[in-house]
């Protein structure tokens, strides 16, 4: 694995309790429209703007993001379920879209543990 | 069963009301996160990986009518169609909105159900026997008193802030299907030389990272101090239980720390400055409860039923569901008919709005509209006739819940796994849907006879593994699912804690290895023993070596 820095920011929806992703000072659903970030300063910015919306979002935490053939996806199979939905159930989550980016998700492979959600349970 | 008289039906709607208020000033910003997180816990409301999850309590794993058909509806409307029955015979529903959350309670209040102590570290939803008031096996009606534990439990004041969680089981039958040896408090009513009631108290058992079977504190509680001996147990436990640790901070630690004799000693010395007359349940209390568990509408019918034996006879499928889902009632003439929730291709324990509303229907036709939930994510219809059980079983079949595999080799239980759970570390789900298609196989399934699977996707052991026959635990390796396999556990009344096979497997080797630890109980077993008797008599090599085969 590169050692490139690649990241994104998740977080759910705090009425909700959708999960969502940062991109360009918004929340979007789907990880294929997320915003990455190739460098520390700027992602631990969106962190802090994020955590300065509590009525919007609850648990926001950067997560290890990889390049691949098949294009981009979480590193962590946590995070790429979060991104896609349960696996037993495909017609629930964000897999029901369906696409070229959902099928990316799903083909994507490789395994880390996903250390932002880590940090977060340290946290707590 | 028992009716919630005005306070309950009050009490349900003022705490709906308060959580109603905290959700309105946490969206409004009134509230932060840190604050409001232990507020939605008290009310069952968990953050998990895809949505909220609410869990709501079943007292005992018993529901009416009127309160399935209100989990269906509150499924359709506010869910993706399903509830999950879990292993605390509680139902989860794994995508609630927060802000849905104040209508579903008051929903659920309006049929007496709640979701309140189904999180913190409180006394949660005592579980009993789903044959409760059914079989002829049980001393006593394990309801009463499990009604009496929730009465006591439910805001107790001194037991709303315990170092951890605390679970309760109680059980009348010498077979236990609660799985009490491995709760915080198993109690098992026991009957007196004299004929009194009383229970054997058992404590300190528990699952999770570090498991432990119960150990007999009292061999013979007289069951009317039954009340006051457990404040005495809670009361030593609240005092001397680990705080600074949640690892360390259930009751089992407490018992395995100081010893069964020497915690016993000082739940006696506790117990013993307790004053009886304001602890323990009067009798008219005990009275007053147990009445409401006299079930009436049994008839008086023949011991057998000849239209019921015919029908049997005449068709396969349905002789096949007697051997496997229908046992013995304590009424001539009826049956206790359980309910599978492990169909081949489903998810353990799911059971969908279309599915729960033909139990509700079938339960009123057929069942004098008692449902109950198992510990093993089933359900009960506990009071049938047997000459209704050919009908039953045809409306049973028409919305896919008739699979005829109670104890059997796909009758597992599997949390929910990382597919929904934020502490997972791995899949359940997928895991026990690939051993049951692999059994497939009806007839191989019942020659292989009763075969306990439980299946966890982390340490926690929500799904039982420690306990079960082949238990299999989900780890992370290296970002990686794994599973662990462990063999000769058992929740019943021979509990013992399974011991590690062998190497953490990937998921697709999981089944095969299911297959091949089959095969050697097949070959090795004598007379009628189960998977679990023919693991004690020979050990662990035989299974070890067959699994393990390629690796050497």
């Amino acid at each position: 694995m590169s050692a490139e820095f690649l990241k994104a920011l998740t977080a759910n929806r705090l009425g909700e309790g959708d999960v969502v992703f940062w991109s360009g000072g918004q929340w979007v659903e789907q990880f294929a429209d997320a915003e990455l970030f190739t460098e520390e300063g700027p992602a631990e910015a969106a962190v802090a703007l994020a955590k300065a919306q509590p009525r919007i979002v609850v648990d926001a935490y950067l997560i290890d993001v990889t390049r691949s053939d098949q294009g981009v996806a979480p590193v962590s199979y946590r995070e790429r379920l979060r991104a896609l939905g349960p696996t037993n159930e495909l017609g629930h989550g964000k897999q029901a879209l369906g696409g070229a980016a959902i099928a990316a998700l799903q083909a994507a492979s490789g395994a880390a543990r996903s250390t932002g959600r880590l940090d977060l349970i340290r946290r707590k | 069963m028992y009716r919630y008289d005005a306070i309950d039906k009050e009490f349900l709607t003022d705490r709906s009301n308060e959580f109603r208020h905290q959700v309105g000033r946490r969206l409004a910003g009134e509230l932060s996160e840190d604050q409001f997180k232990p507020l939605r816990l008290m009310n069952g409301l968990y953050l998990q990986l895809h949505a909220y999850m609410l869990r709501v309590c079943i007292p005992y794993g018993t529901l009416n009518v009127a309160q399935v058909r209100r989990l269906a509806w509150i499924a359709r409307t506010y869910d993706k169609g399903y509830g999950h029955f879990t292993t605390r015979q509680n139902i989860q529903f794994h995508w609630v909105k927060l802000r849905d959350a104040p209508d579903i309670l008051d929903a659920l209040a309006e049929v007496d159900l709640h979701a309140i102590q189904t999180s913190g570290n409180c006394i949660r939803n005592t579980t009993s026997d789903p044959r409760a008031g059914a079989t002829a096996e049980e001393i006593d009606d394990p309801r009463v008193w499990s009604e009496a534990i929730r009465q006591w439990s439910t805001l107790h004041p001194e037991f709303s802030y315990l170092p951890r969680k605390f679970k309760i089981a109680v059980t009348a039958s010498a077979k236990d299907r609660t799985a009490a040896r491995v709760h915080d408090i198993g109690l098992a009513l026991r009957q007196g030389r004299d004929g009194t009631l009383g229970f054997e108290v058992m404590v300190g058992g528990g699952m999770g990272r570090t498991p432990f079977i119960g150990q007999t504190i009292k061999e013979f509680l007289p069951a009317t101090r039954l009340l006051s001996y457990l404040e005495a147990v809670l009361r030593v436990y609240n005092r001397a239980g680990r705080r600074d640790n949640i690892y360390k901070a259930r009751i089992k630690i407490l018992v395995s720390s100081l010893g069964a004799e020497e915690f016993g000693r000082q739940v006696e010395e506790e117990w013993a400055q307790i004053d009886a007359a304001r602890a323990d349940l009067p009798d008219t209390e005990l009275a007053r409860i147990r009445a409401a568990f006299i079930q009436p509408g049994l008839e008086v019918l023949p011991a057998v039923s000849d239209s019921y034996e015919a029908a049997r006879g005449a068709n396969p499928a349905l002789a096949r569901f007697a051997r496997n889902n229908v046992s013995a009632h304590k009424a001539p003439g009826y049956a206790i008919v359980d309910v599978s929730l492990k169909a081949h291709d489903a998810t353990p324990g799911d059971a969908n709005s279309d599915q729960l509303e033909a139990i509700a229907d079938l339960a009123e036709r057929f069942s004098l509209g008692d449902i109950r939930v198992t510990h093993e994510q089933n359900l009960v219809l506990p009071h049938v006739k047997q000459s209704d059980l050919p009908a039953l079983f045809e409306g049973l079949v028409a919305v896919g819940l008739a699979t005829p595999n109670i104890n059997l080799v796909s009758d597992i239980i599997a949390c929910p796994g990382l597919d929904y759970c934020a502490l997972a570390n791995a899949r359940a789900i997928p895991v026990a849907q690939s051993i049951a298609q692999r059994f497939l196989d009806a007839d191989r399934a019942e020659l292989v006879g009763e075969l306990k699977i439980k299946i966890s996707g982390c340490i926690n052991a929500c799904g039982h593994h420690h306990v079960g026959h082949i238990g299999i635990l989900g780890v992370d390796k290296k970002g990686e699912e794994y599973y662990q396999l462990t063999l000769g556990g058992s929740g019943a009344e021979d509990a013992s804690i399974g011991k590690i096979l062998g190497p953490g497997l990937n998921a697709d080797q999981v089944a095969p290895a299911v297959d091949r630890l089959v095969e050697v109980y097949l070959a090795e077993r004598q007379g009628e023993e189960r998977f679990l008797d023919t693991y004690r008599r020979i050990g662990m090599t035989p299974f070890k070596e067959a699994v393990y085969v390629d690796a050497h």
